[in-house]
């Protein structure tokens, strides 16, 4: 090497390390940030874990048993020992469930009209009401089918005993026998806590660098470090560098919160996982640098911010299902890392997924953090240079 | 290497246009090795486009400017190894402790290890400041904040540096104290390109640029401008009914300005026509009475007032 690329890269070396030194020193002399950086993420996870649950069970349910015979009181006692209705006390009459209905006590009411026993002794067909709370649809439906399910197994066991009675042969029987992979349980936790640390990582990575740099501009400071000899890709890379480190001890902290707290399981390959986390870090940082681009101050940068990553969480398949959008949306996800990194994320833990299920995903990363990064590291440049 | 030889600054016909708006119109000047150099305007008067362009931050529209030996538009880089900058608005950071903010920029200038830790300790004493290299930058005074600034610009040892309305919105013993700084910088050979609109400030200059609209029009020692720009005799009235008799002198032969200067009258005079006897006498006849006039030595205001008002269509 010769002595003037020597000192170049000596000199470069200084810079980048001053830099790094400095945004380090101040994120951790900022207590909001670290708060930010550190303590939100790990809130938010537990409160998200626990919070977004989309199985339904234990659905708050009345008891109206106008029957009062042995058999009523034993469909309702099996009826509700599953885990999916849960018994929330037994009225007079209907108008009293629907009242309960209606002041939330109850979300489902389980109403066994008179002569039940007697109409199901005597091969009338038997009734029975359900009334249902249909302002939540999922829940509704679940309450619903879990009585269905019942009674049609209740049915079926008439049948069964009325033909043997007669001395006829019982019908054959599909039974149908479920084998879940990966979540075996269909817990929500494991589905939502892969997805969380994406958005948490645009929260994380996209904000903070976006108001970091807003913050430069509108201090002045920028001015003053631009008269100093040091490059702008030196500067650059020295306030990026931190986030980095930043966003992936979040990422651990959350995968290492999950497993402990929500039993997320850790299937597939690390390595497939830190570079799935690294270009997707290259996509929010990227994007927090172009918001600060094109923002004079830390207010506007904050709200650049925010135009981003509703959108992006919102269409990132973590709350929703992509399938359920309609199509000129579901392309436009393609554009949007959060989904990217959520698939990969799922595929690596709970389905063990590696780089081979993964290329596609981990391409579109590549893709748009490349992309991005470019855009906004050209923008940088020409403003400062 | 920087070119130590010749003067520290060249500008020829340097020329920035915002759009229509022309905020620097073809200034040239020289700026010779160590003295202090002022430039002088109000605001908006093209002061800080000027600098921004001396210093690499801003490209020309048209014109040259060679700083400390280099082409400021072919060369920022270098230029800016060979320079100071303290811009118009404290831009340190002020979240940061005193002295992180030293090693940070000595950083930034290629310097490193016990050499800048050396070089911080050294300028924070020169500053006054060594007592609170642990402070928070955010906690100092106006006028601490200054001196900070200053030791950041200082830290790389520049044989040049532009200080842009350094003592803005400082108290005046602080000014005071900057300004000792800045007279100990020059005798130590360092040249010094400082912009203000403190008028009393400009007087330390060995010479000084006024720029009027985006133009330099005129540029002397402090000396020299008077002579040029204020020829007239300049006297100072003390006495009462001066409000009432002040103007009446106003249209006299002789009289060529006439205002209120504190609680007596500020007159600019002919010195073929009028002596402070004449002066004082005339006073009287127009009604004022216990008039006291002395000889008042003109001052850099009524220079920069002498320009503006040529500017704005009077003769000189």
């Amino acid at each position: 090497m010769s002595a003037e690329s020597e000192k170049f890269w000596s000199t470069a070396r200084r810079q980048l390390a001053a830099v790094f030194r400095k945004e380090v020193r101040q994120t951790i002399r900022d207590k909001r940030v670290m708060v930010l950086l550190i303590v939100a993420p790990l809130v938010q996870t537990v409160i998200f874990g626990f919070a977004v649950d989309f199985d339904v069970d234990r659905v708050p349910t009345v008891l109206v048993d106008q029957d009062r015979s042995d058999q009523s009181r034993l469909h309702a006692r099996r009826l509700l020992a599953d885990q999916t209705l849960r018994f929330a006390g037994q009225v007079g009459g209907i108008p009293e469930a629907e009242q309960d209905l209606d002041d939330g006590k109850a979300a489902a009411a389980l109403i066994f009209t008179p002569g039940l026993a007697s109409d199901l002794a005597s091969q009338r067909p038997a009734e029975v009401q359900v009334l249902l709370d249909g302002s939540d649809p999922n829940r509704a439906m679940v309450a619903s089918g879990a009585v269905s399910r019942y009674f049609g197994e209740v049915g079926e066991r008439l049948i069964r005993e009325r033909l043997e009675a007669a001395g006829r042969p019982a019908p054959a029987q599909v039974v149908l026998v479920p084998r879940v992979l990966y979540n075996p349980r269909l817990k929500s936790a494991p589905y939502i806590v892969p997805g969380i640390a994406g958005t948490l990582l645009v929260i994380v990575t996209t904000l903070v660098t976006a108001m970091g740099l807003a913050r430069e501009r509108e201090m002045g400071t920028m001015e003053q470090v631009m008269v100093t000899p040091i490059r702008p890709l030196w500067l650059l890379i020295g306030k990026l560098l931190p986030f980095l480190v930043i966003g992936i001890f979040d990422v651990l902290l959350l995968v290492a919160v999950g497993s402990w707290l929500f039993e997320v399981p850790l299937r597939g390959s690390l390595l497939v996982g830190a570079v799935g986390v690294l270009l997707y870090l290259f996509s929010t940082l990227g994007v927090g640098l172009l918001i600060s681009t094109l923002s004079q101050n830390q207010q506007q940068a904050f709200l650049g911010g925010f135009i981003f990553m509703m959108p992006a969480i919102l269409l990132s398949g973590v709350m929703t299902p992509i399938r359920g959008m309609p199509g000129w949306l579901q392309a436009i996800t393609w554009l949007n890392p959060v989904r990217h990194f959520a698939e990969v994320m799922r595929g690596v833990l709970l389905r063990g997924a590696g780089f081979t299920d993964l290329w596609f995903q981990l391409a579109c990363l590549a893709a748009l953090g490349v992309g991005v990064m470019a855009l906004a590291v050209a923008r940088f440049r020409t403003q400062l240079g | 290497m920087t070119a130590r030889v010749g003067p520290a600054i060249v500008v020829r016909d340097l020329t920035r246009r915002f759009g229509t708006f022309v905020a620097v119109d073809r200034v040239s000047f020289e700026v010779e090795q160590g003295e202090i150099f002022g430039y002088l305007g109000a605001n908006g008067a093209g002061k800080s486009t000027t600098i921004r362009m001396l210093i690499g931050l801003l490209a020309p529209t048209s014109g040259q400017a060679t700083v400390a030996g280099h082409d400021v538009a072919t060369a920022p880089g270098r230029v800016k190894e060979s320079i100071g900058y303290m811009s118009q608005k404290f831009s340190l950071y002020l979240d940061l402790p005193v002295e992180e903010n030293l090693l940070f920029f000595g950083a930034a200038y290629g310097l490193e290890g016990t050499a800048l830790r050396a070089r911080a300790a050294e300028l924070l004493e020169r500053v006054g400041l060594d007592a609170q290299h642990e402070a928070t930058t955010g906690d100092l005074p106006g006028g601490q904040r200054q001196r900070l600034a200053l030791a950041c610009a200082l830290l790389h040892r520049p044989g040049l540096v532009f200080l842009d309305e350094p003592t803005a919105g400082v108290d005046p013993v602080a000014r005071r104290a900057f300004w000792d700084l800045i007279r100990e910088l020059a005798r130590g050979g360092t040249t010094v390109f400082v912009t203000t609109h403190y008028l009393d400030e400009a007087e330390y200059c060995r010479r000084i640029g006024l720029m009027v609209d985006g133009k330099l029009v005129a540029l002397d020692t402090p000396a020299g401008l008077k002579r040029t720009w204020v020829p007239d005799r300049v006297l100072v009235a003390r006495g009462r009914g001066l409000a009432e008799a002040g103007p009446r002198l106003g249209g006299a032969p002789g009289v060529r300005a006439v205002a209120p200067f504190g609680a007596g009258l500020h007159l600019r005079v002919d010195p073929e026509r009028f002596d402070a006897a004449r002066v004082a006498a005339a006073l009287r006849e127009a009604g004022a009475e216990a008039v006291e006039v002395e000889e008042a030595a003109p001052t850099l205001e009524d220079v920069f007032l002498a320009v503006v008002d040529r500017d704005a269509g009077g003769a000189p």
